[in-house]
């Protein structure tokens, strides 16, 4: 990435929203010191006020510490899961395309096989596996993000690494670190940022749909989609609360969206 | 019904620079006329602005008659009534120019149909008619991707024969063609300059000289010289004419070769290369001596690349290549036809100079002194690959291969795709340089002439006829 002036105006719009729910999810333990899990029985339900800027839930908790402990969550998890996906289907994509043959056909195998089930079936299963583990859930996701990190990988690799840019600075003896870095990595920044930022709205959305039906992470853990069928029963007495959570979360889906934006 | 074209005063400006500049010229019907001129000489905006569709944002003026219609000046509509019927245009790329998912018959068909507005079954007789003057009888059912390059070539002169256009603009007609291809081309030309006028557009001094008729030779937008062609061709004038001209293979003085004889560097015995279930050569023997400069002749797609790879060792094959000094990989170096290829996009030429100075640990690398020599100016290394002409990126390919003092050089047709006159220049660096290194040098080209003209000897590889 060549400096910040030549990003899209979508990419800028995405970085700012993604920055505010960055700040908020940082700053809110650091400068309000509220604890999402304090209960205060005698003061549910509550709308914002000043002392509770998004207002406090059935049990009397803070919302303002509770959504950025969730967004705290849905970032890490994003971080963790991107990572490990992009650095796994980077290195697998480009081993498949330089040394076809077998371990070309394994790896395409293994992808193939993990395409062939829903994504969130198999995040399911593996959730269910130990419910209520961060582990399992990063796991999952992760397992089922780095099959399209390696298939465009993969794909955009093969031309390179047969054209002849790549064999003319193979023929003046440059070992394969200097082949990636300045021929392969070229050819396929763009889309693995691209796919990145899709990855992690991907996996945010992951984790809160098996939050939403309870095989994800366990109460009172404040994740936003366990927070949402939390807040479900009180949408007629507390309709802000319930719109907390979701507007975050769509937030954080259109940020990573519009970050994924190609630069032309 | 004779055309005549005739542009009057022709300017064309751009922002920063005039591209054409006062072009003034007749065609009267029956003529034929080339345009000579390297590549920038403003010979490709000529021919938008004979079709009137140059790109936006270009400051015109003069005029340009086709029939006494000013292209320049006149509306779409009446634009379209003269394109096909009177102006017709022959396509650089004849294979990009046919719809690849249609039958030739029908596209054929089509050009009566629409252009000629036949009836159906006349355009269709018509089509195959043309198709068996052509010899293409056989192949009317084929979409372009079952024909070779010439049949293409054939079916695409067809569609404009079609048309029955009275005046035919070729722009660049045999650019990327080998020459059994080329002749083709002038041929149909030549049957073409028989019923109606010419105007071919080309850097090719060849193509100049068989056409014949009137020649105008092209500088930076400016007309230099006029005449005809074998006035001009022969006895040229003006100065920038007799250079390009001496710059023609033809008319070079024949390098000294090298007669003493060397040890031997490299033999292949037996060599075969395959591609897919083709087998591009087989039963191939060659040995170089160190120092030698061979060049390497034979029609596009017959494996000429392909040897040079396996003798470099990045393709498999098999058979025998035996090296009689062992080398290290990087004394064994490639130039390739297209220099962008060879460089990596988007870092400055100078990052991958160093690159390589620092991979090999090459102590005080006599960068300066190889610009020198190359006749390159240092300043351009600041710049990418693709910020430089393709002929100074040739320079800096073979300057980046000196670097390495390579025992071994395959020069992979290095100047098909350059001007006459850098093509020559660098033809004599690269020999010059090679004499001076005691680097064996394997030429690849489809021009025996060229090859003829500097190399100590010169093998031709054959065996693809039959593929």
């Amino acid at each position: 990435m060549s400096g910040l002036s030549r990003l899209s105006i979508k990419r800028w719009v995405g970085l700012v929203l993604l920055g505010l729910l960055l700040v908020l999810a940082v700053g809110e333990p650091l400068l309000l010191n509220g604890d999402p899990n304090k209960q205060n029985l005698s003061a549910g339900l509550i709308s914002p006020n000043v002392q509770y800027w998004l207002g406090t839930d059935q049990y009397g908790r803070n919302m303002l510490a509770r959504i950025a402990g969730g967004l705290r969550i849905s970032f890490l998890l994003a971080l963790f899961c991107v990572g490990t996906a992009a650095v796994s289907g980077v290195l697998a994509g480009v081993l498949a395309a330089w040394q076809r043959g077998w371990i070309d056909i394994t790896l395409n195998f293994i992808a193939n096989t993990i395409l062939a089930l829903p994504g969130l079936v198999l995040i399911l299963i593996f959730a269910a596996l130990i419910p209520g583990s961060f582990a399992m859930l990063y796991l999952a996701i992760s397992l089922v993000l780095w099959v399209e990190f390696f298939r465009v990988v993969r794909a955009l690799t093969l031309p390179v690494i047969s054209g002849p840019q790549l064999q003319s600075s193979q023929i003046l003896g440059f070992g394969p670190v200097y082949l990636f870095r300045r021929h392969i990595w070229p050819a396929i920044r763009h889309d693995v940022f691209s796919l990145a930022a899709f990855g992690a709205a991907t996996s945010i959305i992951a984790m809160s749909s098996v939050g939403f039906v309870y095989v994800g992470l366990k109460p009172p853990t404040p994740e936003l989609g366990l927070m949402i069928v939390e807040l479900f029963p009180y949408y007629h007495e507390a309709p802000w609360l319930l719109a907390e959570p979701i507007t975050v979360l769509f937030m954080l889906v259109l940020g990573f969206h519009l970050l994924a934006d190609k630069p032309q | 019904m004779i055309v005549d074209l005739v542009i009057k005063n022709l300017v064309i400006k751009s922002e920063s620079q005039i591209l054409v500049d006062h072009l003034s010229l007749t065609l009267r019907g029956g003529e034929t006329l080339t345009i000579l001129g390297e590549t920038g000489a403003g010979k490709s905006l000529l021919a938008h602005a004979i079709l009137g569709d140059l790109p936006d944002g270009l400051s015109v003026s003069g005029a340009v008659y086709v029939g006494g219609v000013n292209m320049l000046s006149a509306g779409t509509v009446q634009r379209e009534s003269i394109w096909g019927k009177t102006l017709g245009m022959l396509p650089q790329e004849p294979r990009r120019a046919l719809s690849p998912l249609m039958k030739i018959s029908r596209q054929i068909a089509e050009v009566g149909r629409y252009v000629r507005a036949k009836p159906k079954t006349d355009a269709e007789q018509s089509a195959s008619q043309i198709l068996a003057s052509m010899g293409l009888a056989q192949d009317k059912d084929k979409v372009p991707s079952q024909l070779s390059g010439g049949m293409a070539q054939r079916a695409a002169f067809a569609c404009v024969w079609e048309t029955g256009c009275q005046v035919l603009l070729a722009d660049e007609p045999t650019k990327g063609l080998d020459s059994m291809l080329r002749d083709e081309v002038i041929s149909q030309l030549q049957s073409f300059a028989k019923q109606g006028s010419l105007l071919t557009i080309t850097h090719n001094i060849d193509v100049a000289r068989q056409l014949g008729g009137t020649v105008i030779v092209m500088q930076q937008g400016r007309v230099v010289e006029t005449a005809k062609a074998e006035d001009l061709l022969s006895s040229p004038k003006s100065t920038y004419a007799r250079a390009l001209i001496n710059a023609d293979a033809h008319n070079w003085t024949k390098l000294p070769t090298s007669t003493t004889a060397q040890s031997p560097l490299v033999t292949a015995t037996n060599v075969a290369v395959k591609r897919g279930n083709n087998i591009l050569f087989s039963n191939f023997n060659l040995t170089l001596a160190k120092g030698e400069i061979v060049g390497l002749c034979g029609p596009s797609g017959c494996g000429k690349t392909s040897l040079a790879d396996a003798l470099l060792g990045v393709l498999s094959y098999q058979g025998n290549i035996d090296f009689h000094h062992s080398l290290k990989r990087h004394q064994k170096l490639k130039l390739y036809q297209e220099p962008p290829n060879a460089f990596a996009a988007d870092v400055p030429l100078k990052r991958l100079l160093a690159d390589v100075v620092k991979q090999h640990k090459i102590a005080g690398a006599p960068l300066a002194s190889l610009c020198d020599t190359l006749g390159l100016d240092a300043s351009l290394l600041e710049r990418t690959a693709t910020e430089v002409s393709g002929g100074e990126l040739q320079r800096v390919a073979l300057l980046r291969a000196l670097l390495l003092k390579p025992s071994f050089l395959v020069a992979d047709e290095p100047t098909s795709r350059l001007d006459l006159i850098t093509s020559e220049k660098i033809t004599r660096l690269l020999v010059d340089q090679c004499r001076a290194m005691q680097c064996t040098l394997l030429f690849i080209s489809h021009d025996h002439i060229q090859l003829s003209k500097v190399c100590d000897r010169v093998i031709t590889l054959e065996q693809c006829a039959k593929r």
